[in-house]
């Protein structure tokens, strides 16, 4: 019998999409060939399928087991690489998602794979260093920190042991392409880390996944054993050991020294730095935290050389940054181009406008502590430089779009209470503030708040911006403030009068 | 207490029993116990503690602070409702509802019959495909208040 080789996302949000009911009822039939793969992040078109066709992939959008024989008979396909969502990317650090298995190692190789470890193998731990800072590679979890200067301090920090972790505890609402790289493209994130071990001189690391994501924790332990049954973490003659931890749900430990509080399994509590983790970390040794999406792209940066990761992007940001849209989009899914593409275009070309029936509110960009934009803001360019300067983040890339049935005042109730649940308790701005916060929005949703309320929920915003020990209370004012600013009578049609 | 809760528990004390004294993992233990007891039980914390070498406050400490271990057994099947920001903006919050009356409990409390618990999870990186439910390990994307019943009938 002739069988004919189907392509399916095996990717968490394809399954909910209704993959898993797809390869239920397909794999009964001798005729189909299914190959699990990753997911290209087109979530809109999920369940997607795909076949080899004459000149490449042919894929099937929100397949359901019907479609079968129309499939099978090759009958309304769209060729994958003239759908414009993906056809306008720039795909770099996501290349092989939806083409391959994700723990497929052979076929990692065959795409690229393990070029920059072994380019990494050929240079000096300085010279790796030297790439990253030609590279101009910022850290993608949010802080945007220069990667290099990071890697130069443990670099040169003197200890017998140092650490390299990858901060997988993507909790930012919103987000999902380290998810994506955990169970689409594992490989490519240990490779990060087996580079990063080499320029600073670590012998074991830690992936650090948090408690929503168990598969992408599964995935991860499942390539860690093919990595080290393919003798890959052997990296001269040091062997790198590497290890799955699973966090318990707490957001702020997304934050690097409440995660290797959490890693060392006390409470996720937010330290005072210095010192830097980069200096004392885990048990008090030198150790590299970085983001799963920072480090899935450095094997790029060492097999392409950092020179052509700086002419990537903006001054300032360079490369490119992995956007994620949610929300009230048309279309959303993970969209990744170089920086510099203002938000209305990103907006338009990739979310293609709004949900049928649905109208624009407002966007918010880098997740709860994002702050909104209304329609007027939103030729701002997609970059560090200009979000700072407007007083905003880009964060981790998450962009959800909220519609004209969307309630301010609830929306900003949900983001203080949210900080509230949140606030590991170290510092009193966002301990209480955040509860203080929480309480006012309720007063003013009940219909009892004044104006006084809203003065004093401007004042305690500027201390908790100012006062703050770390992001988490730090930037929780901002989506509430930016809320009052843009939709002002919003709040005041509330207040007593 | 049955022979078989305490032999798991057992199981579980021993495989975090803390290989140099300078590093018990509590969170580690914790994570352990949950996994082979489906909760963390209060009456466990001073062998928990006196295997780790910590105060029983360090272990409440950890025990407390993380959303995601529980100190009560839920239900049968667990339903997590993503609150996350995507969610909200494609009105989660119906959907929650819906399964509120549906199931008649308050959130984090097991049904009379102890088949469902209802919780929130604040985003389970469904973002795209969401509105996000979760039953057990199943996750369901793009859901709507109508598809609540039907979403449920299988969890018996």
């Amino acid at each position: 019998m002739k069988t004919t080789r189907l392509y399916l996302a095996n990717d968490t949000s394809s399954l909910a999409a209704g993959a898993g009911r797809l390869a239920e009822v397909w794999s009964k039939r001798p005729e189909i060939q299914l190959i699990r793969t990753s997911s290209r992040g087109a979530f809109f078109l999920e369940p997607m399928v795909e076949r080899d066709g004459p000149n490449g992939r042919e894929a099937w959008f929100n397949v359901a087991p019907d479609d079968v024989s129309r499939i099978l008979e090759g009958v309304g396909g769209t060729p994958v690489a003239t759908i414009p969502f993906l056809r306008q990317q720039t795909r770099f650090t996501f290349a092989n998602f939806g083409v391959t298995e994700p723990l497929a190692l052979d076929e990692y190789q065959k795409r690229g794979g393990l070029k920059g470890l072994a380019a990494a193998q050929n240079l000096s731990p300085e010279a790796i260093v030297e790439e990253l800072r030609l590279s101009g590679l910022r850290g993608r979890g949010g802080a945007a920190f220069p990667v290099w200067k990071k890697w130069q301090v443990a670099q040169q920090a003197q200890s017998e042991q140092k650490y390299v972790v990858a901060n997988a505890d993507e909790g930012d609402a919103g987000t999902y392409c380290d998810r994506m790289i955990m169970e689409g493209d594992p490989f490519r994130l240990i490779e990060g880390m087996m580079i990063c071990a080499r320029a600073i001189g670590a012998t074991k690391g830690y992936l650090y996944c948090r408690y929503e994501y168990p598969a992408a924790a599964k995935a991860m332990q499942f390539a860690i054993q093919k990595a080290r049954e393919a003798d890959l973490l052997d990296c001269d003659d040091d062997s790198f050991d590497l290890e799955v931890v699973v966090g318990a749900g707490s957001y702020v430990c997304g934050e690097e020294t409440a995660l290797l509080e959490s890693l060392e399994g006390r409470r996720g509590v937010v330290m005072a730095k210095p010192p830097y983790p980069a200096e004392s970390g885990l048990y008090d040794k030198p150790t590299i935290v970085s983001n799963v999406l920072t480090f899935a792209t450095i094997p790029n940066i060492l097999a392409n050389g950092g020179a052509w990761h700086g002419s990537l992007g903006t001054e300032g940001s360079r490369g490119t940054m992995a956007l994620q849209l949610g929300g009230r989009v048309k279309q959303p899914g993970l969209v990744e181009i170089p920086f510099g593409m203002t938000l209305r275009q990103a907006l338009e070309q990739f979310g293609g406008g709004m949900a049928p029936g649905a109208r624009f509110k407002a966007v918010q960009v880098g997740g709860p502590l994002g702050s909104l934009f209304p329609e007027s803001q939103l030729d701002i360019p997609i970059c560090y430089d200009a979000f700072a300067k407007a007083g905003a983040i880009l964060g981790h890339g998450g962009i959800v779009v909220y519609d004209d049935e969307t309630n301010m005042v609830e929306l900003a109730r949900h983001f203080m209470a949210f900080t509230a649940d949140e606030s590991c308790g170290k510092c009193t701005p966002c301990r209480v503030g955040s509860v203080r916060g929480r309480e006012i929005l309720e007063r003013i949703q009940s219909g009892l708040g004044t104006e006084a309320d809203l003065v004093l929920l401007s004042d305690l915003g500027e201390t908790m911006k100012s006062a703050s020990l770390c992001a988490l209370g730090g930037r929780a004012p901002y989506p509430v403030l930016t809320a009052i600013e843009h939709f002002p009578n919003e709040f005041r049609g509330r207040l007593k009068v | 207490m049955t022979t078989r809760h305490n032999a798991k528990l057992a199981e579980a004390l021993e495989s975090c029993r803390p290989v140099s004294p300078a590093k018990p993992n509590i969170l580690k233990m914790l994570l352990a116990i949950q996994s082979a007891l489906g909760h963390v039980p209060v009456n466990t914390l001073p062998q928990i503690a006196q295997t780790l070498g910590v105060t029983e406050a360090q272990v409440a400490g950890v025990l407390s602070y993380y959303s995601d271990l529980r100190t009560q057994l839920p239900g049968r099947h667990l339903i997590r409702v993503c609150m996350g920001e995507s969610c909200m903006a494609n009105h989660g919050g119906r959907v929650f509802r819906a399964i509120q009356d549906h199931v008649q409990v308050a959130v984090g409390e097991a049904t009379p019959e102890n088949r469902f618990t209802v919780e929130t999870m604040s985003c389970a990186g469904n973002c795209a495909v969401s509105p996000t439910v979760m039953i057990d390990e199943d996750l369901r994307g793009r859901v709507t208040p109508s598809d609540v019943p039907s979403l449920l009938g299988p969890y018996k």
